[in-house]
């Protein structure tokens, strides 16, 4: 008998039936892997799991028993979300005891018994920082980990939970993840994890159960199962993986020329970006590739150094300027750059358009409904209406918003930073479809990706980057994914392609 | 099974509307209002009652559009109060004691306005502080600067001509309500039909999704704030007229009450959304609830207790109806 089972859950909204005749079993001892595109379930099924919602139909048992006879057994679940719940300038010993009611020390805090309490926790998990530190100057994998740790000091705890716990992460750093997800594993645990990397999934995963529109689809041993046939149950159809969406045209003149610029986390960068490429930058989180792209857009200040779009000087330090030029950064901080929350998809995506929009007696809200309709329809984004709450939509719809709002302005260049971080397969691939078609009709196309295969599908060239320098630059179709780690961690086998010192002597003739 | 599940969760349509457009609700809620006062006392629907409502709507109304429009902007501005009787305060100077005609001492004193609000908006953007706190400081300073010029003391002799702004009827309309309607309708326009208004919002929001964006985050958050501080001016300078001294108590009531009428209409604290219209709609209960705690000879002295009980009700009903919408998965 499996120590967590569902049978035939539903959970109906008004209008909308989220779940469907659901089953799941997770064994001790074993990783379940939860997969399903974006809104297939998988969140609503979590809650209900988790005790945070209630199911309209079905049953679970936990340890053989139902749960919402015995409150208590939800406790034996825990649940990490994707995004990281942290407290930011709080120490990492109190983020893991958080709310204090875990460490039976009574009701006072004792901060040296605590941080040698949380001392344990850190080495059990291979965490670096110190028990002192606050959580906003550890690392991101380290605070990736303190989340795994801080759902383990429920000592009840039989089933972890994991939503996407690598997103955020480089692949070396994944490494350190699954390794500690791995000894956790011989504790007599389960674990669920939700994972949109195929990779992954055949890495770290012994069971699978995929869903789809809210129903079941298919479950069984990860053993059993190839990656195609993964992929065709979670699109439930044919997606092609090995496709490439590298741009089909003759790559021509130069379209931007960045020259020794220097800025936060990054020294005296120069490259060329041409007409007709997707030019990938690859690199550690940490290696300064966001910030020399908000730095070009604007959006962080330049300490030196010039940049130059087709052929005149480029204005820094003014994200207005760079947008009336042209430019447009798409940040992989969705909510935090991208969205405006309270506001519906219609003026979302109105925001960017107003000087298409607006005449001499103000904002003509036709031309508004009709700009706005044509990008839901040309980029597929699924709403009950533009009139429905951006903050409402999944990440997948609000990125397919951010994106088709940018195009609805004609931009010149174009940088996206980890535009598909959090987005299932199939609208993955609806974005690198834009991103060829907008190089092949002339955009300047700038993606910056933590995931190889990414880089390698869609990039014609490929700039590393680490420290904030840059280590190389390649192309993406005739070097070895090798050739490119090793540029990322300057081990100094990226011989492949033109050195910093090469592109400096370039400049200087 | 389903279609008894479906019936429980079906609600009136109307119901919907009211809790998903905080506007129509706000808007039930004042003719409602209006409604039960015109009921329960026969004074109230008076010609000269109506009239006293919505002079006294038309001082606090401008102000309430200035502080709204900062809320939804994110930003707040606790001297604006004091600006405005500050300014009314100048103009009195001018025209007595300087003897300057009366059109060109209130232009002045309007400028005046505007350049304090650009002062705050200038403090915020470059300094980069936070506005709450800075204007508790401001409030301050100019409250400060009211007492030192009038020396507590009233200025008298305003002059008989401008005081139709302040007392005047058209057509049996009080002058500054319609003052108020001619800003309010202003506002509205830019806040719904121009750029400006939705980057407001947009700032409102989320200011660094503004600024990747192209948005002028700063420029905005400045005219905003000079606009705001005009705005009080103008309601400083009509309650000079209406009174014919000015006064250094004027403006001391323009603090608390915009932030709670803004509130009641569906202007959020934390910025982004609300709308001026539905702050004068909460300036409008405001006023017939004072309106009537007056008619029905109860001391004024509860009139803070109601208004702040109003404010706490408004609050609670809309987490209420956020909440139960956010129940049914909406």
């Amino acid at each position: 008998m499996a120590y967590l089972e569902a049978r035939g859950l539903g959970r109906d909204f008004p209008g909308v039936t989220a779940l469907d005749g659901v089953d799941l079993s997770v064994e001790l001892g074993r990783t379940h892997i939860l997969a399903g595109e974006n809104g297939a379930g998988k969140s609503t099924l979590v809650k209900i799991l988790t005790g945070a919602d209630r199911a309209t139909r079905g049953s679970i048992a936990i340890d053989g028993q139902n749960p919402l006879d015995h409150p208590d057994l939800f406790r034996k679940i825990a649940y990490v979300p994707q995004e990281l719940s942290l407290f930011p300038d709080v120490s990492v010993a109190e983020n893991l005891f958080m709310p204090f009611d875990r460490t039976g020390h009574g009701g006072l805090v004792n901060r040296r018994r605590m941080e040698a309490e949380a001392q344990e926790y850190l080495d059990r998990f291979g965490i670096e920082a110190k028990p002192s530190d606050m959580v906003r100057h550890i690392s991101v994998p380290d605070q990736q980990l303190l989340q795994i740790a801080r759902a383990s000091t429920n000592r009840d705890m039989k089933v972890l939970i994991l939503d996407e716990p690598t997103s955020a992460l480089t692949a070396r750093e994944v490494e350190r993840v699954f390794r500690v997800i791995r000894s956790f594993l011989d504790r007599d645990h389960a674990i669920i994890f939700i994972s949109h990397k195929m990779e992954e999934v055949f890495e770290i995963g012994q069971d699978y159960t995929v869903l789809r529109n809210g129903r079941k689809v298919d479950a069984g041993r990860v053993a059993e199962i190839d990656e195609a046939a993964l992929i065709r149950a979670m699109s439930g159809r044919e997606v092609a993986i090995d496709e490439h969406f590298r741009p089909d045209c003759p790559v021509t003149d130069t379209v931007m020329q960045v020259d020794n610029l220097s800025g936060p986390l990054f020294r005296d960068v120069s490259f060329t970006l041409k007409r007709g490429e997707i030019l990938g930058f690859a690199g550690l989180v940490g290696a300064g590739r966001s910030e020399l792209m908000q730095t070009i857009f604007g959006y962080r200040k330049a300490s030196g150094g010039h940049v130059r779009v087709d052929g005149r000087d480029w204005r820094l330090n003014d994200t207005a300027a760079s947008v009336a030029g042209g430019m447009l950064y798409l940040s992989e901080e969705r909510k935090a750059h991208g969205i405006f929350p309270l506001l519906s998809l219609r003026e979302n995506i109105g925001l960017s358009v107003l000087s298409l929009t607006t005449g001499a007696t103000g904002i003509d809200s036709r031309k508004e409904r009709g700009i706005v309709a044509r990008v839901i329809g040309d980029y597929g984004i699924r709403a009950s209406g533009p009139g429905q709450r951006i903050a409402t939509l999944s990440g997948g719809n609000q990125q397919k918003a951010i994106i088709g709002r940018a195009m609805a302005t004609t931009p010149r260049i174009l940088i996206f930073d980890e535009p598909t971080k959090g987005i299932d397969i199939r609208t993955k691939a609806e974005i690198y479809r834009i991103m060829k078609r907008l190089a092949e009709e002339g955009v300047g196309i700038i993606l910056i990706s933590s995931e190889m295969t990414e880089l390698r599908r869609c990039a014609s060239r490929i700039i590393t980057m680490h420290g904030g320098r840059l280590t190389g630059s390649f192309d993406a179709a005739s070097t070895e994914t090798e050739t490119l780690v090793g540029a990322i961690f300057a081990t100094g086998t990226g011989a492949g392609g033109s050195t910093p010192e090469d592109a400096e002597a370039s400049h200087v003739n | 099974m389903s279609t008894e599940h479906s019936a429980q969760t079906r609600r009136p349509p109307a119901l919907t509307l009211l809790m998903r457009n905080p506007l129509a609700g706000v808007f039930v809620a004042l003719v409602a209002i209006f409604a039960i006062s015109a009921v329960i006392s026969p004074y109230f629907l008076s010609g000269y009652n109506m009239s006293v409502i919505a002079r006294g709507l038309a001082f606090v109304g401008l102000v309430t559009i200035a502080q709204s429009s900062l809320m939804i902007l994110g930003e707040l501005d606790l001297s604006l109060g004091t600006i405005g009787g500050l300014c009314g305060v100048v103009s009195g100077m001018l025209m007595v004691q300087a003897g300057l005609p009366a059109p060109m001492a209130l232009i002045l004193a309007l400028c005046l306005g505007l350049a304090l609000g650009f002062l705050n908006g200038l403090l915020v953007t470059v300094l980069g502080l936070h506005s709450l706190v800075l204007t508790i400081g401001t409030a301050g300073i100019y409250g400060g600067a009211i007492l030192v010029l009038t020396k507590g003391v009233a200025i008298t002799g305003i002059p008989a001509g401008i005081q139709f702004l302040g007392r005047g009827d058209v057509l049996g309309v009080p002058v500054p309500f319609l003052i108020m309607l001619a800003v309010l309708a202003i506002a509205l326009f830019l806040s719904l039909k121009t750029p400006m208004g939705r980057y407001m919002y947009a700032i409102g929001n989320n200011p660094a999704a503004a600024r990747m964006l192209g948005i002028r985050v700063d420029r905005i958050r400045l005219l905003v704030f000079t606009l705001a501080g005009m705005l009080s001016a103008l309601a400083g300078l009509l309650m000079v007229a209406r009174l014919g001294t000015a006064q250094p108590s004027i403006g001391q009531t323009w603090v608390l009450a915009p932030i709670a009428a803004a509130v009641i209409g569906g202007v959020a604290t934390t910025g982004g959304v609300g709308s001026p219209l539905g702050a004068i709609f909460g300036a409008g209960i405001i006023a017939i609830i004072e309106n009537i705690i007056v008619l029905f000879g109860v001391s004024p002295y509860w009139q803070g207790v109601v208004s702040g009980v109003i404010v706490v009700l408004a609050i609670s009903f809309d987490a209420l109806s956020r909440r139960y919408l956010r129940r049914d998965g909406a």
